[in-house]
């Protein structure tokens, strides 16, 4: 990870571990009432947010401010990629979409990433695929060309 | 920091990981949150994720470990399969 990347990810992560958590434990409730009737954390009404655009976030807080490390950590790596045109749904502002949203992909952490409608993964496998070079390519398939390579461009001239 | 000053959380995690796991190679379980047992970083390396997609290796992590996910608040997992 880089520097940058550590600091931004101590912060969110120092100003989450102050806030009062809550427990993963409604990832694997049956009876979260966010099911069905067309609410906001209804299989449909998710299946239209993660369609609605190529690159889709859950997240907690927002890119502007993300209110926890791990979202962050998405955050600036979509920003390494020079990726600025995404849908983020900040799930902190909408309990039924933020258990939804685990229903729907059967996992039980935020924040969760979402490229042409298929779920990825979270903040450690988009932390990988960075790493590894398979997020350049998963953002070609969709017709973005990651800034990453551009930056590489440079450096070849030099 | 040496084993034998595991938590009883990273204990009782890499348990169940060692049962729905037979084929693994080398679990690591650290609780992250200061011994609160409030976030588990878990590493497993096991043949059984042989060929699987990462999301896919760590859904099986996911349902492994799903009772005990219920009183956590977050979890890291890096899986590999054997050199």
């Amino acid at each position: 990870m880089s520097a940058a990347l550590r600091a931004a990810w101590r912060v969110g992560a120092a100003a989450a571990r102050g806030r009062a958590g809550r427990a993963l434990s409604q990832a694997a409730s049956e009876s979260g009432g966010a099911e069905g009737g067309g609410g906001s954390g209804s299989r449909e009404a998710v299946e239209r947010l993660v369609r609605a655009h190529p690159v889709v976030v859950f997240m907690k807080g927002s890119p502007e401010q993300p209110l926890c490390g791990f979202s962050n950590a998405v955050v600036q790596i979509l920003r390494l990629h020079g990726v600025e045109d995404y849908r983020a749904h900040d799930v902190l502002q909408d309990p039924d979409l933020r258990q939804g949203i685990k229903n729907y992909s059967n996992w039980p952490t935020i924040p969760q990433v979402y490229l042409n409608g298929e779920f990825v993964g979270g903040c450690d496998i988009l932390l990988q695929m960075h790493q590894n070079g398979d997020l350049v390519e998963e953002l070609k398939k969709l017709g973005i060309r990651s800034a990453l390579l551009d930056a590489e461009k440079d450096q070849d001239k030099k | 920091r040496s084993f034998s000053s595991q938590t009883d959380g990273e204990a009782r995690v890499t348990r169940v990981l060692r049962e729905k796991f037979p084929r693994a190679s080398a679990i690591k379980v650290v609780d992250i949150s200061g011994g609160c047992g409030a976030m588990y970083e878990i590493h497993i390396e096991s043949e059984e994720f042989r060929e699987k997609r990462t999301v896919q290796q760590h859904q099986m992590v996911n349902q492994a470990l799903s009772e005990e996910i219920k009183t956590m608040h977050g979890l890291r997992i890096f899986t590999s399969t054997p050199k």
